[in-house]
């Protein structure tokens, strides 16, 4: 996978990406579901600066901050962990914060856009990254900390699933598929605000990661007589990445595999080291996000498909895929 | 207070305003109701209930379907909604009715666009479904047709208290997937109505009944509640069960999901409808 001795050209890749994004967010904007099927423009005249400023870019902007956040923390992960298939969701990062979530808003602590509700979400990543410490800490076993986020993966989808079942509301066992397969639809600027305070410094200390994860591609023992502390590593992308995705995951539930396909695809192109490839994939994640999302309000009139099942369709594959790939060196 | 002076002068001109206004005054309440937009099946069927026709700008879409909906033929006239903000900023309605259940997004996105929005919380008896209506009757200026409605509810139910047999007998609901309906829900007080004693009264609202509950209880009438029986689901595979099969004696009663779906003054066909079926023939 990480063969390639090309050195690429992140700047040029970085600018495409950014030249992208910026045609495909007033692409978002462009397109709704003002009649239950895709409605192209902004409707009515007198209501169009509303749709335009309080349903569109929101729904845009919360497109690229969350696909932003997912490719940036796949990148960081797989760095962190020299592990092709390391992910937000497959580290268990992902449920743990629906399941923060979960807990606040059906047990009536918060409203959908208050801070509570996106601080219970952190508080439910980190406490999968607690327990994944706790499981696959010191030794920084790599291999093993990918087992272990299996397996909180499928604790927290099962304590979700439990505490939704004992929610007051009778509804909220079928509002799982939300928090599985998250959603963009109908959120506000109140969720934009929501989310940036948590992700900028997220962001900020993944990359602050970013010459650590660099290091860390020699080898343990190397990085460290290098001068980088393994462990500040990290906990500077686990930390990093539990406020970004707990922070996303608050406002849109669970939308995976964009932080495991947005890094492969970006590697032949800006080269494999995490330094070079942060920015890309916060780029193209939240690209590919903000095309999956219009292509959800692109579908014939009915009831919107969730954003999640969509990257899980594109994504899913692709993951077997990397999997039949990496077959003989997670046997060795 | 001027207008205290002027009455006294132009007593005749105002006795003929005032009764111009008198005699215009049911029109004119009519054209000043509010628009209304509801985006709940559950919801629309109270809407509909209560408002003026011309009222409605849209209903849910499940409210068109007769699967889903007591209503279906009188809501399919409407323009339908999928419940999204956008759309119902397009259709511009004065008040949108929304379940407590409905997506909290679009609800906070509605009220923070300005939206007058109006959440029903889902009735667990027919009080409820009583206090929905005035609440959905107060919210788009129909008081009056709300205290109809549950004055007609009223005279449904003293019909069928008349109708029903002296002796109750013990039944269970059993719905797709298995699950059935306890105490605290709007379906045990209509099978009570129909004269019928739910075996699981026991279990607060909703819950999973297994075969061998079912067995157990032997209960006297099973209400089997039908729910897109062409569609292929796990849930309505509960039903051809052999351990249901297997149940003995007991009178199977058929009443489609959408009977139970809603609490709604057609929720009363429910009992109407099991009191027909329990009738001698």
């Amino acid at each position: 996978m990480n063969e390639s001795t090309e050195p690429g050209r992140p700047a040029a890749v970085a600018i495409l990406l950014a030249i992208g994004l910026a045609l495909a967010l007033p692409l978002s904007l462009f397109v709704g579901r003002g009649s239950g099927g895709p409605t192209f423009g902004l409707g009515a005249e007198d209501l169009a600066a509303t749709i335009l400023a309080e349903i569109r870019l929101p729904r845009a902007l919360l497109g690229a901050l969350v696909g932003g956040t997912l490719g940036l923390c796949g990148a960081a992960l797989q760095g962190l962990m020299r592990n092709p298939l390391a992910e937000p969701g497959i580290l268990g990062v992902s449920s743990g914060a629906a399941f923060g979530a979960v807990i606040v808003f059906y047990f009536g602590f918060a409203d959908s856009d208050s801070m509570l509700l996106a601080a219970g979400a952190v508080a439910g990543a980190l406490a999968a990254l607690a327990i994944l410490y706790a499981l696959a800490g010191r030794a920084v076993d790599l291999v093993r900390l990918i087992l272990a986020g299996v397996g909180i993966n499928a604790l927290a989808a099962a304590l979700t699933s439990l505490a939704l079942s004992f929610a007051p509301s009778p509804y909220a066992a079928l509002e799982i598929l939300f928090w599985m397969f998250g959603s963009l639809a109908d959120r506000s600027m109140a969720h934009v605000w929501l989310m940036l305070p948590l992700a900028v410094p997220g962001w900020a200390l993944v990359v602050a990661a970013a010459r650590g994860l660099d290091a860390l591609i020699l080898g343990e023992d190397t990085a460290t007589s290098l001068g980088f502390s393994v462990r500040q590593t990290l906990w500077l992308v686990i930390a990093g990445s539990a406020l970004a995705v707990g922070a996303a995951v608050a406002v849109t539930g669970v939308v995976a595999f964009v932080g495991l396909v947005v890094p492969h695809l970006l590697r032949p192109w800006v080269g494999f080291r995490p330094s070079r490839l942060l920015l890309p994939s916060f780029l193209g994640g939240a690209l590919i996000t903000l095309a999956a999302d219009v292509a959800i309000r692109l579908m014939p009139p009915g009831p919107e498909l969730k954003l999640g099942v969509v990257t899980a369709l594109i994504g899913a594959p692709f993951f077997l895929h990397l999997v039949l790939g990496s077959r003989g060196r997670l046997n060795a | 207070m001027p207008s205290y002076r002027r009455r006294s002068q132009l007593a005749p001109a105002h006795a003929a305003a005032y009764l111009s206004l008198f005699l215009l005054l049911p029109r004119l309440a009519c054209a000043e109701l509010p628009s209304v937009a509801s985006i709940n099946l559950c919801t629309d069927q109270l809407v509909l209930s209560v408002a003026d026709p011309a009222q409605i700008r849209s209903l849910s879409w499940l409210s068109a379907d007769p699967e889903e909906s007591m209503l279906a033929n009188q809501a399919s006239v409407y323009p339908l909604n999928y419940g999204s903000a956008e759309e119902l900023m397009a259709i511009g309605a004065d008040v949108v009715i929304a379940g407590s259940q409905t997506s909290p997004f679009t609800r906070s996105l509605l009220r923070r666009l300005g939206s007058t929005i109006v959440e029903i919380e889902p009735a667990a008896s027919l009080d409820d479904v009583e206090r929905n209506l005035r609440a959905v009757g107060a919210a788009i200026g129909r008081d009056r047709e709300a205290g109809a409605a549950t004055a007609s509810m009223r005279a449904r139910v003293g019909a069928m208290r008349e109708r029903r047999d002296a002796r109750t007998r013990s039944a269970v609901v059993v719905r797709a997937g298995g699950f059935t309906v306890g105490r605290n829900t709007l379906a045990n007080e209509l099978i009570g109505l129909a004269g019928l004693d739910n075996v699981v009264a026991n279990l607060d609202r909703w819950g999973s009944l297994s075969i061998e509950t079912l067995l157990a209880t032997k209960p006297e009438v099973i209400i089997m509640t039908s729910y897109r029986e062409s569609e292929a689901s796990l849930a309505n595979s509960f039903f051809s069960h052999p351990g249901l099969a297997s149940i003995a004696g007991a009178t199977r009663l058929e009443v489609p999901a959408r009977y139970f779906a809603c609490g709604a003054p057609e929720s009363l066909a429910a009992a109407e409808l099991l009191l027909e079926q329990m009738a001698p023939r």
